[in-house]
Parts: C-alpha cells; structure tokens; sequence
C-alpha cells in the first residue's frame, strides 16, 4: 500500500504549520469570530448566542489549526492524499505535541491529559469538603459553593467517560487483538483532541460564574442560568462526540481487524469490557447530543422544549438525559470490570474461570443498562405504572455484575496468587465495588429509594462505585501496563503503600456518606444539618487523605516516567498475554508482521500449553495492516 | 520474479478486501448512532405532543409549514439519492461511467439543501410559539446538517476520481458511503411524514 | 493442600464456610440494632422496614465476598522467595456457575417481589380507601384532582427558595409551615412555581418531586404525634442547601383545627390577593441570564 500510493505524492500541500500554537491561535480568533457573530444575529440580548458560538467556532477552529481539515481539504480539492500508516513514522518527542494517528502517541496523550483534569477534578473535590468543614456556607459562599458541585461533577464525569477507554483502550487494544493500526486513525485522534477544548470550554464557565444544575443539568434550572451553563451545553457534546468516534473506531477495529487466530472465544476479557462499553457510548451519546441541542436551543432561540408553560416539559429532558446517563455510568465500569477480570488470572497463575461467564455478564449488564434509566426518576412523578417494571430491570442488573465476581473469585479459587501492586488493586475493587453495588440495590427498590434519592446515600453509592471501583481499576491499569506503555517500572514498595493508604482513606470517607445521607442530608447543599457536623468533618479530614494518597501516586508515576533511569523489562509479570510478547518501547506498526494466535492469553499451568502467537505471523497475511 | 509480483497482488487485493470491511462495518457502526440521534427526536416529537403541555403543543391558529416546500425539498434529495444509487451500482462493476451520476446526486442535493434553507427562513411562525415549532425547526435542522456533510463527502468522492486520487486506489469509501444516503433518505421521508401530516 | 482427598478443595471450603457463617451471625446482630428514623408515617415504616430486610439479605453476600477475598489473598499467596509457578488449569466449573446462577436469581426477584408487593399492597389499600399506603402518585399532567373525600388534601407548592402549603379542604388557605393530623390520610399535590424541587419530610418518609406544571401525587398516613424536618433533595440554585423547615409538626386532630383556624385567619388578607386554587400553576416564561 505504501508503494502504489507513495509514487503518486505530488509537491502540492497544505503549508499552513500545522500544531498546538496554531490550534491555539486560531481557537482564539474562532471564539471571538462566534461572539461576534451571535451577538450579530443572536435573537436576544443576553449573550448566550455568542458565547455558544464562540465554543463551538473556537473549537472547530482548534481543531482546523491542528492539522484536521488537511485531510477533508486536499481529498474536496483533488489532491492526493497520504495513505494511511505514512503519518506516523516519526519517533520524536514532538509527536506527543502534534495531531498524531499513533493510537499508542494517543494512548499516551490521553493518559496524561486525563491525568491532568483529574488533578484538577480532585482539587474542586477538596475545595467542596473544605467547605463542608461547617454547617453554614461561611467557608465557600453558596453561589460559589454550587458552581464547585457543577464543574466538579461535570469534569469528572468527562474524565471517568475517557479514563480507561481513552489510554488503556487506545494503547492496548491493536496490541492485544494482534493489529498493526486501528480502523479509523483520525476518529481516533478526533475522539482525543475533543477532550482537550472541553475541559478548557467547561472551566470557562467559571468566568461565568459557574453554572448551578451538577452534572445532570435538569431545566428549567439550566435554562434560568448565565451564561456558564452554555460550557455545559458546548462541552458535553464534544465529549459525546467524542465517545462516537471512539466508540465507532474501537467497534470497527475489534470486529475487522483481528489477527488470524484470533477468534471470538480467545478475545482478551479487556477487550471485551472496551467492546461493551464501546457500543454503549457509541449509542448513548448522541441522545444526549439532541438533548443537548434542545437545551441550547432553548437557551439561544428561546424555544420551548423544556418550558411547561409553553408546550414543553422537562421531563423530556429527563427522560432523554438519563437514557443516555444510565448507560453512561455502565460506560465508566465495564472497562473496569475489563481490566479486573484481565489482570487477576496473569497474577492468580491460573486461567480465567469462567471466561464465557465473565462475557455474558459484561454484555448482560450493557444490554439491561438501556432499560433501567428511570429508576432515576422514581420519585420525579412520572409513570407510576412503570415503576414495578423499572425496579425489577434495575435490580436484575445485580446478576450479570455478580457473573463478574464469580469469576474473579473463581479465578483466586486455589491460585498462587502473586500479590502484586495490580493484584492489590484489583482485589481493593472487589471490596469497593460489592459495598457499591448492593447500595444499588437498595436505591432500586422503589419504597426505600423514597427517602434515599437525592440524598447522600447515592452520592456515595456512585463515587463507590466510580471511584473505587473505576478509579481502583484505573490505578491498578496504570501499575500494571506503564511498563509497557512507557518502559519504567512503578515502585512496588511505594505503590503498596499508596494502595493502603488509598483504599483506607478511600473507605474512611465515603462509607459515612451512607450514613449521612440516612439521616437526612441531601446532595449538593452547601449547609447541612449542625448535627451532622462530626461526620461532615471526619469525611473531609479522610478526604485530605485521601487527596493526599493521589498525590503519592502522581509522585510514583512522574518519578518512575521520567527520573528513574533503569528501564523495565519487556515482560516483567511473565504474563503470557500477546501485548506483553512485544518489545518495549512498542515498534511504530506494532508488529513486523501480522501475528498468528495460537492460543489463549490465559492458557497458566495447562499441560503442553502453545505459546499465545507466532510473531513471525503468515507469509502474506494482511489481517491487520 | 513473477511469482513475486503475484504475491504483491495477493496482498494488495487482501489489503483492499481488509479496507472494504472496515469502511463497511465502521459506516453500519456511525449509522446505528445517527439512529439514536433522530430516534431521540421522534421521541421529543411524540412526547410533547401526547403532553401538549397548557394546550401549547400547537397553538390555534398558527401558520402550519408549508406542505409543498416540504415535498420539493422531500423529492430533490430522494433524486439525489437515487442517482447516486446508479453511481455506486456503475462503480461496483466499472470505474468509469459513474461520474456523471454523481455530479447529477451532487448538483440535485445541493439544490435541496438551499431549498430547505429557504423554507427555515419563510417558516411564517415563529420558535417560541408552542413546542411543535420548536421539534420542527431542530429537527429539519439536524437533517439538513447532516444532509450538507453528506453533500461534502460526495464531492469529495468525485474529486478524487482523477488520477491517483484515493476514490481510485480505495473504492471503499464509494461504495460505503451509499449507505450513508440511504439511511438520510429514510430519515427524509420520516420527517416528512412526521413533520408535516402527524403534528 | 496437603490432604489427597477426593477433593482437594474441602478443606479450604470449611475453612472459608466457618468465619462467613460468624461474621454473618456477627454483622445480622449489629444489623438488629439498628433503627432507621424514618418512622412517623404508616408508609416511613414501610421503609424502614424494607430497608431493614435488604440490610439483612446484604450481609452475608458482603462477607461472604469478603471473606473469600481475604482467604484468598492470604491462604493462595505466593511465598516471598517462592518461585513463580502455574496454579490449577481449571477454566470452570458448570454447577457451580449454574448454582451461582440460580442463587443470585432467587435473591434479586424476592428483593423485587418484596418491593412489588409493598408497592401494590399499597394501592389495593388505595383501591378501598384505607390508609396503608407507601407511594402512588401520579404526575399526570392535566388530570384534576380526584375526589376522594377521605384524605386530607394538601398542596405543596415549591418555588425558589421555599415551600409552602394549601389546604382546599380549608378555603384554599396558603401558609408557610406544615402541621399535619396524626393518623389521618394526607394527599400531597406537589408542584412548583417555577424549576424543579424535591419535597422531602424526612421523618415522614415522603420525597416527591415539584414540577412546574405537574401535580405530582404522594398519599401519606402519619402514625403518631412528633416533628418533622423538610428539606429540598433537587438541586435548585444557590440556596438550595437553605431550603429546610423543621418546623413541621404531627399534632392531634383537635390541635391541627386550631392551627388550620389561625392559619385561616392570619392568612386572610393574603389569601384575597392568591390566584384560585388548581392542581398546578404554570409560571410566566423564564428570563435568562438571571
């Protein structure tokens, strides 16, 4: 391919400098072009329309300055274009810095972008429990204090969309299927380079004041806010846009391009958990997207989508956002549960117990997630009839998420467990994960959800859930594959301590909530309840711990990726899984050539056991390149 | 010598078989989420109509779109479609000869996506007044987005028909990007019907 | 390990059993103890109850994941300074997945036929007229109010940042706290004058949603005497966290005629000004950037 087509690449190119300074640059004069605009044609004098359009310009613009329209440009012009594979030859430190179609260059971009908005995710967190240091709002005034809630809640809901699929899910799935590239490149780069703006669009909104309505952005509150809510609006459909392309790009490469070998039944279980929830974010999020543009046109044309009084309702608000942020929250745990089922059997020496379990159960709990999503609004007032229905559904989901465990426990069953950093940390999510998931339970059942709703019992119930079982699977992706992606070794004996450390704190300041949220204190208040001050306290005391056992991490990690010299083995777990039978640092095209898998990533102590692939693939095998 | 070029050959063509069957699948993949797109439109459509919310789903005595705008606009894209249902069939037999359908699809969608754009600005009511103004005017309007997009990929279809462009060495975009139309066909004749018949 | 039995896995299974049956033991009793505060209303104990029986299920699922966990990580480690070998090559077992199954199955559809027939118990009791009830509700929009005589009716009315209460069966008088009959029916209409509320009374066991344009129905029966608290449980804007009463109160019926009397007059002034009374008030269309 690279023949036919490197013979026929003319002089006439694009020579505009393509990069972050001109991404920037041009976002700049994007905004400030869609300000203009809007408020030019903008039918009403509040800003809204200009400031919506200036997202929206900025970031095309952005995008234009990076290098994007390039390809769309020279193909409507008739001018050759580069095959895909030409791009990605250079090896620089620059190609961090640029629009690379790299899925291992975007794997590593994503990593440390999500890195960064969590820091500052966790940061709003802080600012929040420094607040619930006391009763009254006297510490962060309530505007202020609810503004926190929203771009807290609403930028770690960007992160959790992307923290498995976008690093581990880029970098690891061409290695693991056996490809050289993955389907759709520059959807690939797409899906990343959205993430990116919107987190710069939604801290925008603090110049805005913030907006008020958390991550759920339920009119007509949404619509009564300044003009910060438009982050809102702008920046949840770039991340859902984002989750298309990627989900497009993850189904495509994952059904097309397996090596030879490869069959269904011999998919790495990670692969499965990114499959699942590929095609949950792939399908949910462009009904938010409508929704979202209901709401913006709301804000900017003054229809009436969500206004009662004028032939809208909110409940179609509801009942659009929360069919698509049922599935959402199943989107932020089947990786996770990916990555748990994946990295227990390398340390347990044993095959995976149950495989065919473990993927019935990943995809029972995606197909079950598009029916459940008005458990949400049990107590809204819609659909008494319905509700039976949506109990039952809701709490069927508890089966497939037990096949999870089942096989997990199966799989420790009488292993020789090899109690690593990952071990660890997959055997933390278990713990977390069992407390967040019958708490689920209990909020779906509809008599005691009556007085659970809306109150801290779900908020820890959810951050169970996401961050100690997401995030816990996230930590433990990190300890296990960074030697891979970057070719340092983590610390053991610090990530043991960060372990502890997190899992302890982690417990200390979320299991109170529960507590909390059965004596009456709702979500998002800025005052509470003076009884409740000694729990409020020993949570926010856990959550500075807590903070603080993040920063242990982040130190492991920038310490062992940039500081610590001796480079890692190419296979330091001895695992026998195919991404660990490539050199480190990964070859640009992954594999020489196109590999043939001759067994099970998960084949430990079976007699005359193959190895998983020959590496030296087929003459002539074109599977993946 | 030979034998060496056939392998080549065997590889180039495994090569193209590979690009087909990811252009295929990743163009069924997109389209299974533009479904849920305008699936979640015709829900807000039905919805707010069996609220009718303080009687304001349709206020009396306002201006209905007009029918006959609809239908033109309706038939100009179907012909487009249609000739480029002849493009991509000419293209899966011969390289050549399927251009001047496709300039015809091309000069024909673009005609309806103007026409439409006339219509949005002559609706003769207004968004605030009620909430099937509201479904009809984003409705029309995410169709017609995706409608110009469509338009765009097209010429860049037929612009790179010329020597060494990749519509020659990778026919799969050409014949993928059929189902594209298809399915905005579908979903033109739905909103047809929906939009002007059902309010 | 040791032991070459016809299964090797028993002993681990005894050993894995005895500290799951204690600590479940264990975890039922200081379940025993606890007492959910909930309780004032006929529909709060249901609650409480429900919950309570959920708590009871939970436990042994909770140590039993824990248990096999620590068991696990203790008993099937590998040595320091032992060398890394291969543990069993068993990649299942049918009937222990089919068992898994069937158990987990049989758990959550008792969990649903418990909170089913709390639901439809509560609305056959509806059907007769009697006061058992947990949650109904029907946010139907457009639907009038139905006549059902028995029930004290009272509208909930949110709006930023405060709620306050109509009586019909009172002339339609609007006050700004809450006192309710012990032991009579109540029928909340709950609705809002301008964006979405919650209506939460804590120890009535009662959070419904207030929309504007919908009348959004909660049947409720107090127990005994006491006071309530009410909060708002839907984010609301900035002073949601301020938009509490604890004021409430359950009294008798003779003093809830006195209070409703005050009311009536206190308010009366007020009351001329007040649009007449409906199942829901739609607001005036919103100005943004407010």
């Amino acid at each position: 391919m690279s023949m036919t087509s490197g013979d026929l690449i003319t002089e006439r190119r694009l020579t505009i400098p393509t990069g972050i300074p001109t991404g920037i640059l041009f976002a700049i004069v994007g905004y400030f072009a869609g300000v203009w605009l809007g408020n030019l044609f903008g039918l009403f004098d509040d800003q809204n329309t200009g400031v919506i359009l200036g997202y929206l310009f900025g970031t095309a613009a952005f995008l234009i300055g990076l290098g994007f329209l390039n390809y769309p440009l020279a193909r409507v012009l008739g001018w050759p274009v580069d095959a895909l594979g030409e791009a990605y030859e250079s090896r620089g430190l620059g190609r961090y810095f640029r629009l690379s179609l790299d899925h291992k260059v975007i794997g590593i971009q994503y990593l440390v972008t999500i890195l960064t908005m969590l820091f500052f995710g966790g940061v709003g967190a802080m600012m929040i429990r420094t607040a619930l240091l006391s009763p009254d709002p006297t510490i962060v005034p309530p505007g202020q204090y609810v503004a926190l809630i929203g771009l807290h809640s609403v930028m770690m809901i960007f992160i959790t969309s992307a923290v498995i699929v976008g690093p581990f899910g880029n970098y690891l799935v061409p290695l693991m299927i056996g490809s050289r590239r993955m389907a759709f490149p520059r959807l690939e780069a797409l899906s990343f380079w959205l993430v990116p703006p919107a987190a710069v669009i939604l801290a925008a909104a603090t110049f805005w004041g913030g907006f008020p309505t958390g991550w759920t952005g339920y009119p007509p509150l949404s619509e009564q806010a300044s003009q910060g809510m438009d982050s809102y609006v702008v920046g949840f459909i770039l991340i859902g846009l984002a989750l298309v392309t990627s989900g497009v790009n993850m189904l495509a490469t994952i059904i097309t391009l397996r090596a030879p070998g490869m069959t269904w039944s011999r998919l790495p279980i990670f692969v499965w958990g990114i499959f699942c929830t590929s095609a949950l974010g792939m399908l949910a999020a462009p009904v938010l997207a409508a929704a979202l543009i209901m709401l913006g046109m709301d804000r900017t044309l003054n229809t009436p989508f969500y206004l009662a009084s004028n032939g809208g309702s909110n409940y179609l608000w509801q009942n659009l956002f929360w069919f698509f942020g049922h599935p959402e929250v199943y989107i932020f745990i089947l990786p996770a549960f990916g990555i748990v089922m994946e990295i227990i059997p390398h340390f347990a020496r044993k095959p995976l117990w149950g495989y065919r379990i473990g993927v019935v159960g990943l995809f029972g709990v995606a197909l079950l997630s598009w029916f459940v999503w008005q458990h949400h609004l049990f107590v809204s007032g819609i659909a008494p009839v319905l509700r039976p229905f949506y109990m039952l559904s809701t709490e069927l989901i508890s089966v497939p998420t037990g096949f999870i465990f089942l096989v997990a426990l199966g799989t420790l069953w009488r292993a020789r467990v090899w109690m690593t950093v990952p071990m660890l940390f997959c055997l933390g999510f278990l713990f977390n994960f069992v407390i967040g998931g019958i708490s689920g339970v209990y909020l779906s059942d509809v008599p005691t959800d009556v007085t659970l709703h809306g109150s801290y019992f779900s908020m820890a119930h959810f951050h169970y859930t996401i961050m100690g079982g997401e995030i816990f699977a996230f930590a433990a992706a990190i300890y296990y594959w960074l030697p891979k992606m970057t070719g340092k070794m983590l610390n053991q004996t610090v990530g043991k301590i960060h372990f502890w450390w997190m899992f302890i704190a982690f417990n200390s300041t979320f299991f109170p909530l529960f507590i909390a949220g059965i004596l009456d204190m709702p979500r998002r208040v800025s005052a509470y309840d003076p009884s409740l001050v000694f729990l409020n306290r020993w949570v926010s005391i856990s959550a500075y711990f807590l903070f603080g056992s993040m920063i242990l991490f982040a130190a492991n990690i920038i310490y062992a990726w940039f500081f610590q010299p001796v480079r890692a083995v190419s296979n330091p777990w001895a695992a026998r899984s195919l991404e660990w039978q490539l050199p480190t640092p990964v070859p640009a095209h992954n594999f020489e050539r196109v590999p043939v898998i001759l067994a099970g990533s998960y084949d430990y102590g079976m007699p005359n056991a193959k190895p998983v692939a020959d590496l030296r693939g087929l003459v002539g095998a074109t599977g993946g390149s | 010598m030979a034998a060496k070029a056939g392998r080549f050959e065997a590889a180039e063509a495994a090569a193209r078989a590979v690009d087909l069957r990811v252009a295929t699948v990743g163009m069924w993949l997109f389209l299974a989420a533009n479904a849920f797109f305008f699936a979640a439109w015709y829900f807000a459509f039905f919805y707010l109509k069996a609220i009718n919310n303080n009687n304001a789903w349709l206020i009396q005595g306002l201006t209905r779109p007009n029918r006959a705008y609809g239908t033109i606009v309706l038939v100009m894209a179907l012909i487009s479609i249609a000739a480029y249902a002849l493009a991509s069939r000419a293209a899966a037999v011969r390289t050549v000869g399927w251009r001047l359908p496709a300039v015809v699809a091309l000069v024909v969608g673009l005609g309806a996506c103007v026409f439409q754009g006339y219509e949005m600005w002559h609706l003769g009511f207004g968004l605030t007044q009620g909430s099937y103004p509201a479904v009809f005017a984003g409705l029309t309007a995410s169709w017609l987005l995706e409608f110009v997009a469509a338009m765009f990929w097209l010429a860049t279809i037929i612009s790179q028909t010329r020597l060494g462009g990749d519509t020659v060495t990778r026919p799969a975009s050409v014949v993928s990007f059929a189902n594209a139309l298809y399915f905005l066909g579908v979903v033109a004749v739905l909103n047809w019907i929906i939009l002007y018949f059902l309010p | 390990m040791a032991t070459r039995t016809a299964n090797p896995s028993r002993p681990h299974v005894i050993r894995v059993l005895i500290p799951w049956i204690i600590l479940t033991v264990a975890g039922w009793i200081a379940v025993s103890f606890i007492h959910f505060p909930f309780d004032l209303s006929v529909q709060g104990q249901d609650q409480a109850r429900t919950l309570l029986i959920m708590t009871y299920l939970a436990t042994p699922v909770f140590m039993g994941v824990v248990v096999m966990l620590v068991y696990s990580g203790i008993v099937f480690r590998r040595r320091p300074g032992e060398q890394l070998v291969d543990g069993l090559p068993v990649t299942g077992n049918t009937r222990i997945q089919a068992t898994w199954i069937v158990v987990s199955l049989i758990l959550v559809l008792s969990l649903a036929v418990l909170g089913i027939t709390t639901l439809i118990s509560s609305q056959a009791a509806q059907a007769i007229g009697a006061a058992g009830r947990a949650i109904g509700g029907e946010g139907e929009t457009g639907a009038a109010i139905k006549e059902t005589g028995s029930e004290l009716q009272v509208q909930v009315i949110a709006q930023q940042w405060y709620f306050t209460y109509r009586f019909p069966d009172y002339g339609g008088v609007e006050t700004t706290h809450l006192e309710l009959p012990a032991g009579v029916p109540v029928e909340f209409h709950v609705t809002s004058l301008d964006i979405i509320h919650s209506w939460w009374a804590y120890q009535l066991g009662v959070k419904a949603d207030a929309n504007p344009g919908v009348d959004n129905q909660f049947h409720m029966t107090p127990r005994t005497t006491g006071s309530f608290t009410v909060r708002c449980a839907e984010l609301c804007g900035i002073w949601h966290g301020e938009m509490a009463d604890t004021t409430g109160q359950v009294v008798s019926q003779g003093d809830f005629n006195t209070w409703i009397a005050q009311q009536q007059s206190y308010f009366a002034e007020i009351q001329k000004a007040l649009p007449s009374y409906g199942p829901y008030y739609f607001p005036a269309p919103l100005t943004k950037g407010s």
